[in-house]
């Protein structure tokens, strides 16, 4: 393993860092000493990841902490100023970018369909990467297109156009061209935006079923924190542009992180299904007399 | 009883798997390792449109001062002998063929830019071509150039520097497809306004000859202006149909595209650049001809109804509506000629709009 010194870093003797695999998973995709900028802003700075394979990765952290754009530069949508991401060990930028779409699958946060497509037609682009111009239908492709609208229950929708459908639907037809790309490595960048709850937790136990029983490797941005202790095996905390924390969302996810990391007073409770962390905002009553408490004893009241 | 039952069920089930699975909308053949797409609706567009387009171009050639049988013509076009051959052959071919090419070009190009800009409403004149190749034009010819025959050239010259100084200004880590558009018609007014200032500032003649060139017209042209046009069309062919297979891939929005391991950078550059050089030339040849390009991917693609334009359909149709605009120019108040272009967007125009009106879905603006 190359000697890092990311707080996360898989080293062999697994030691008090926070790291999330006891095993040290190998790491398909991995940065290093990232630095990214936006023209003369720098918004990620000198960052080492390793992703670990096989495993639903979750980055979180407050707004313009990087995690999008840490996401994007993964997918070699954004080019580092410094460093590198790597790819089996080879620089991204290096790697032809067709031979990239074969092995890493992206979602970017709001894809735009062309005008009129329908669920099939949009579903079948993701085989662009498999293509030739005399190889524009092969049985591979009809065999990925397939199984990508039955995992994620869409091949119902095939002929109906993109624009006619429910947000949750589209997010799924989205979710079902980046499978059919079928890439051993998915990035979604927080796919549960603009969906209710219900269409939320639809997404992201497709995404967890595509891991579990695929082994497809996922990198996940996600807004919600208590999404992403449920969902994760490896939480990536952020915060101006450095990883603060990251492991087992079991162990990353306490009341100090949450304090580190949004600046927000919280308690960290056992989710009652899962039994992972479940963060509650607010200080305990103990520590602020003043409002956060009053709100509960009212709610009491108005219940009988 | 139960058993009937199960046996019924059974086959059932079966037809669902055998069907091979392909995008909606598209036929398959496959031989080997290779296969191809075929959508069928852009098919039966294409067919139908290549079949009006060659009606459009056998009346065209019957149809002049005097009446010639279609017979002559299709001897003629065979090269068989006929004492229509000087007519047709030698006087109304020449402009028709021209017709074909130019109006099969704009029609390619706007489709092109269009996908470029990501705009249904993009054209040669909003990104400079028409109106570079205008100015260069005009000013050549009120500065006293004389030579005529050097004009078509210039007009390429003009269109395509145009074109690249917007590309290279609406350039920045990428080409944004708003920035196109807006540095396109910033350097489109720009250059009118050259083109004018050219035109008072020019003597008289030479101003009236440069708004006959700007009206764009098929009148007084043949084969010394389709012969080059016909070579620079056949140079330009493969990267059309290199275009033809990344224009479906630039549909998609940036990041989705560069995800599925597309170059987008250099799709978009080629694109832009097949699509500036057919403009380029097609107003070359003719000058301006308004709307063709603007009306003809739209229509195209609303008639096949696919996601991307279909350029051989819209090739097709950019030729038919020249091919139709240039007879009704000659005929409506023969013996007056009426410029081509004023025909093509008096064709075009209510039909786009009776097609958006109509609002089905593969119809959305």
């Amino acid at each position: 393993m190359t000697d890092t010194t990311s707080p996360g870093g898989t080293t062999a003797d697994g030691g008090p860092d926070r790291t999330g695999a006891p095993d040290a998973p190998a790491s398909r995709l991995s940065a290093r000493g990232l630095t990214l900028a936006y023209e003369s802003r720098t918004v990620v700075d000198g960052l080492d990841l390793d992703v670990p394979d096989g495993r639903v990765t979750v980055v979180v952290g407050p707004n313009a902490c990087g995690k999008s754009t840490l996401l994007r530069a993964l997918g070699r949508l954004l080019r580092p100023r410094r460093g590198a991401v790597l790819l089996d060990g080879r620089e991204l930028d290096r790697v032809p970018t067709r031979a990239v779409a074969r092995s890493l699958g992206l979602l970017p946060q709001a894809p735009v369909a062309p005008e009129a497509i329908t669920v099939g037609n949009l579903v079948a682009r993701g085989r662009q990467p498999h293509q030739r111009w005399w190889q524009q239908w092969s049985e591979a492709d009809e065999r990925a297109v397939t199984d990508a609208m039955d995992s994620t229950g869409v091949t119902g929708l095939a002929d109906r156009a993109v624009d006619e459908l429910s947000g949750g639907q589209r997010q799924r037809v989205w979710i079902a061209m980046a499978l059919a790309q079928e890439t051993e490595l998915l990035l979604l960048d927080e796919p549960t935006t603009y969906l209710d709850i219900a269409h939320q937790v639809e997404v992201l136990d497709l995404v967890r079923r595509l891991n579990r029983e695929r082994g497809r490797t996922v990198v996940m941005v996600l807004h919600d924190l208590n999404q992403a202790a449920r969902y994760a095996d490896h939480l990536v905390a952020m915060r101006e542009g450095r990883i603060v924390a990251q492991g087992p969302p079991g162990r990353a996810v306490t009341a100090d992180l949450v304090r580190e990391v949004f600046g927000l007073e919280a308690v960290v409770v056992p989710d009652p299904v899962t039994g992972g962390p479940l963060v509650v905002p607010g200080a305990p009553a103990s520590a602020s007399a003043a409002a956060p408490a009053t709100v509960p004893v009212n709610i009491r009241k108005a219940t009988p | 009883m139960t058993a009937p039952d199960a046996v019924g069920e059974t086959p059932r089930e079966a037809p669902g798997r055998e069907a091979p699975v392909r995008p909606p909308g598209y036929g398959l053949v496959r031989r080997g390792r290779a296969s191809f797409l075929l959508h069928r609706r852009s098919a039966a567009v294409t067919a139908a449109l290549a079949a009006a387009l060659a009606a459009a171009v056998v009346a065209s050639l019957c149809l002049g001062e005097t009446a010639t049988a279609p017979t002559e013509v299709v001897r003629v076009l065979l090269g068989l002998p006929s004492p229509e051959e000087l007519v047709v052959g030698t006087l109304r071919l020449p402009r028709v063929v021209l017709g074909l090419m130019v109006g099969a070009a704009l029609g390619v190009a706007g489709g092109l830019i269009q996908t470029v800009a990501r705009n249904p409403l993009a054209s040669p004149e909003i990104i400079g071509v028409t109106h570079g190749a205008a100015a260069l034009t005009v000013g050549a010819m009120t500065f006293g150039l004389t030579s005529y025959a050097l004009l078509p050239y210039l007009s390429v010259a003009g269109g395509m520097l145009a074109a690249a100084l917007v590309y290279v200004f609406a350039w920045r880590r990428g080409l944004s497809a708003a920035r196109f558009v807006l540095i396109g018609l910033g350097f489109s007014v720009a250059l009118r306004s050259l083109t004018q200032l050219f035109m008072t500032k020019g003597d008289f003649l030479a101003a009236q000859q440069a708004q006959v060139w700007l009206t764009g017209s098929l009148n007084g042209r043949g084969w010394e202006q389709a012969g080059p046009l016909g070579w620079a069309l056949l140079a330009v062919l493969p990267a059309v149909l290199w275009c033809a297979r990344a224009q479906r891939q630039a549909a998609l929005d940036d990041d989705t595209a560069t995800a599925l391991g597309v170059r987008l950078g250099r799709v978009r550059l080629g694109l832009a650049a097949t699509g500036v050089v057919l403009a380029s030339v097609a107003t070359g040849a003719a000058g301006p001809v308004d709307f063709v390009a603007l009306l003809s991917p739209q229509i195209a693609r609303r008639l096949t109804r696919t996601a991307q334009i279909p350029l051989l359909a819209t090739a097709l149709l950019g030729a038919f509506v020249v091919t139709l605009g240039d007879l009704l120019a000659r005929r409506l108040l023969a013996p007056v000629e009426l410029p081509v272009g004023v025909l093509t967007a008096a064709i075009g125009a209510p039909y786009l709009v009776w097609l958006i009106a109509r609002g089905r879905t593969g119809g959305r603006p």
